[in-house]
């Protein structure tokens, strides 16, 4: 699989891994259906009713062109195995992407807003459908039954917790599972039994990292993205709000399979520089893809609130000078729920910048009215708040603005 | 229907299982904290199970948390929550100073994203009482995880820097409209802290 450190830190506790030699084999054929009664075929029946689930949830992101070019470029990346690959978007504000072996594959829009151009996402799903081709699930079920078992287990037990929890514990504690559990119980279970199908040796990622970025630029996408990728990542970390998670890197480098480590995208750079040049440019189109769904996924990376993640993410979306408006403005809206000293008077500022944009949004200037209002410029705030109901006068806030307008007018 | 069934069985098992230590919550004058609410009919007080050890935060419910929970608040001061932060790395809204309307309104959506449900939205703030205080009035929609639709309407109103919350949240199909007028004299019948 393929996540960043930041979504490790929701997931379930890390189990230490006894590290599998994986068999290399010749990659699988395309169309492939296990034998009745195999390992596999349990394996695919697993992973048959986790993607029923998935179809189901709240997240599942429809919308038909964007789907259709995280699609395009997986059969770009796998020509082979385009018709075997099922592709699930959902809109979860984490670095993720999984590739089951019976061709049920997500990818998290916390991903597709971290990726700076396509090539990066051709990365990704490079590396998946490499553990996919490689039958990297299948060659670490049978190297360690013992682990996956035990994995299981830890995936039953959550449901047992769960449940145990409902009994009517008085702990507040276990309330706080009741909590998880009430709104998503079968989602725990969902999402730790995903988790352990997906959890790869590091040969396994290795062998994704290296013949994935061959495959990609063998499509014709620019293999310096892995290198890009990676780095972006790690600068991304370095800037968070947690201790816990600026420090995960040597901390899970230990036990995740997947460390975030300089050393990986290093790797990644010196196998770059003996592959073709890229022949695919197009830098916007991962742009024009996403662009619909800016304002959604960053109002989800928010409510994360790890506000320095999101302003860095920002930050690398506002590079490509496009879209200035709704970033500004989210921008302002990190600031403004952050709350820290200076914060305001730099939230004042970015809803400013934002307002000087064609994209920007309505409310950029209910928010310049209201951060001008409370650093003390009422003039400015008048000016800002009047702007907001004329560009949208059928908000149904309006009430509310018109009441700050008139407290603003007699002076309070 | 497909959805709402499993939902229901689960609520189920929480009923049962909750029905040695849950506490009633009887028709009549009932408190959180300073803040009071007259309730016009039994409901169960699953606040143990809800509120994750805040004092201040209290839960109802009819069938089950799943089904119908009313959140009624003590006025919470700047730096506290309606939902309890499960760990330092996932912290959950906290009140600030000098927060507006239509700040409440995001902390108490955000709060309930921070609960579990998806795509939540608030709409139609109106302007309403809290006994004598001024309030905001607004409704919510959701999705729980597993994709029912849910619906929710919600109090807000500070005064003297506390700031108090009713809210209630239900699946849209039958359970919200079936408790709104409960709700509704609920909330008519809000007294803040003080
Ligand atoms: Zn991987």
């Amino acid at each position: 699989m393929f996540r960043g450190r930041a979504q490790a830190m929701g997931a379930v506790a890390a189990t230490a891994l006894v590290a599998a030699t994986p068999a290399l084999s010749a990659p699988r054929p395309p169309g492939l259906k296990p034998a009745v009664d195999s390992v596999e075929a349990g394996l695919w029946d697993l992973m048959d009713k986790a993607e029923r689930e998935a179809r189901q949830k709240a997240e599942l992101n429809t919308d038909a062109a964007l789907n259709a070019y995280v699609r395009d470029v997986i059969c770009k990346v796998a020509t082979e195995y385009c018709g075997d690959v099922r592709l699930y978007v959902m809109d979860r504000p984490f670095f993720n992407a999984t590739m089951a072996p019976n061709g049920y594959s997500e990818v998290w829009s916390g991903l597709l807003l971290r990726c700076e151009d396509e090539s990066e996402l051709a990365l990704v799903l490079s590396h998946e459908v490499t553990h996919f081709s490689e039958n990297h699930s299948i060659e670490a079920h049978e190297a360690d039954k013992r682990r996956r078992n035990a994995t299981m287990v830890v995936a039953m037990g959550i449901a047992v917790v769960g449940t145990v929890a409902a009994a009517g514990s008085a702990n507040p504690q276990s309330a706080q599972s009741i909590m998880d559990a009430t709104s998503s119980l079968i989602d725990v279970v969902y999402l730790a039994s995903i988790s352990s199908y997906f959890r790869f040796s590091r040969e396994h990622e290795t062998e994704a990292d290296i013949v994935g970025l061959r495959r990609m630029a063998a499509a014709g996408y620019s293999p310096q993205a892995g290198g890009t990728l990676w780095r972006g990542l790690i600068a991304e970390t370095t800037t968070s709000d947690f201790k816990r998670v600026r420090e995960q890197d040597t901390r899970l480098g230990i036990f995740d399979s997947h460390p975030l480590s300089p050393l990986r995208a290093e790797a990644l750079d010196a196998e770059a520089a003996k592959l073709p040049a890229p022949t695919r440019v197009a830098a916007n189109r991962h742009r024009a893809a996403i662009r619909p769904f800016l304002a959604a996924w960053l109002k989800d990376d928010l409510r994360r609130r790890d506000f320095g993640q999101t302003l860095h993410t920002i930050d690398r979306l506002s590079k490509a000078k496009e879209d200035l408006g709704v970033l500004n403005f989210y921008r302002g809206e990190a600031l403004r729920q952050r709350g820290k000293a200076g914060d305001l008077a730099n939230a004042a500022l970015a809803y400013q910048a934002a307002t000087e944009q064609a994209d920007a949004p309505p409310a950029a200037w209910r928010e310049l009215g209201e951060a001008r209002r409370r650093t003390g410029d009422a003039a400015g705030a008048k000016a800002a708040l009047a702007t907001y109901l004329s560009r949208a006068p059928e908000a149904d806030d309006a009430w509310m603005v018109r009441e700050t307008l008139d407290a603003l007018s007699k002076g309070d | 229907m497909r959805i709402l069934r499993p939902l229901l069985a689960a609520a189920a098992v929480l009923a049962l299982a909750a029905c040695e230590t849950i506490p009633k919550a009887p028709a009549g004058p009932y408190k959180a904290g300073a803040s009071q609410v007259t309730l016009g009919r039994d409901w169960s007080d699953v606040s143990v199970l809800l509120a994750g050890g805040l004092k201040k935060v209290k839960v109802l419910s009819i069938d089950g948390p799943i089904l119908n929970r009313l959140y009624i608040t003590d006025g919470l001061a700047v730096g506290e929550s309606l939902v309890k932060s499960p760990s330092k790395e996932r912290p959950t809204p906290k009140l600030r100073a000098g927060m507006n309307s239509s700040e409440r309104m995001e902390f108490v959506a955000d709060s309930i994203a921070a609960m579990g449900y998806q795509r939540v939205e608030t709409m139609k703030p109106r302007p309403a009482k809290f006994g004598e205080q001024q309030a905001v009035r607004f409704d919510i929609t959701a999705r729980t995880e597993d994709g029912l639709d849910v619906q929710g309407t919600a109090l807000a109103s500070e005064a003297a820097g506390k700031t108090a919350f009713v809210l209630f949240l239900a699946p849209a199909e039958h359970y919200f409209q079936a408790s709104l007028p409960e709700v509704e004299k609920v909330m008519a019948s809000a007294r803040p802290a003080g």
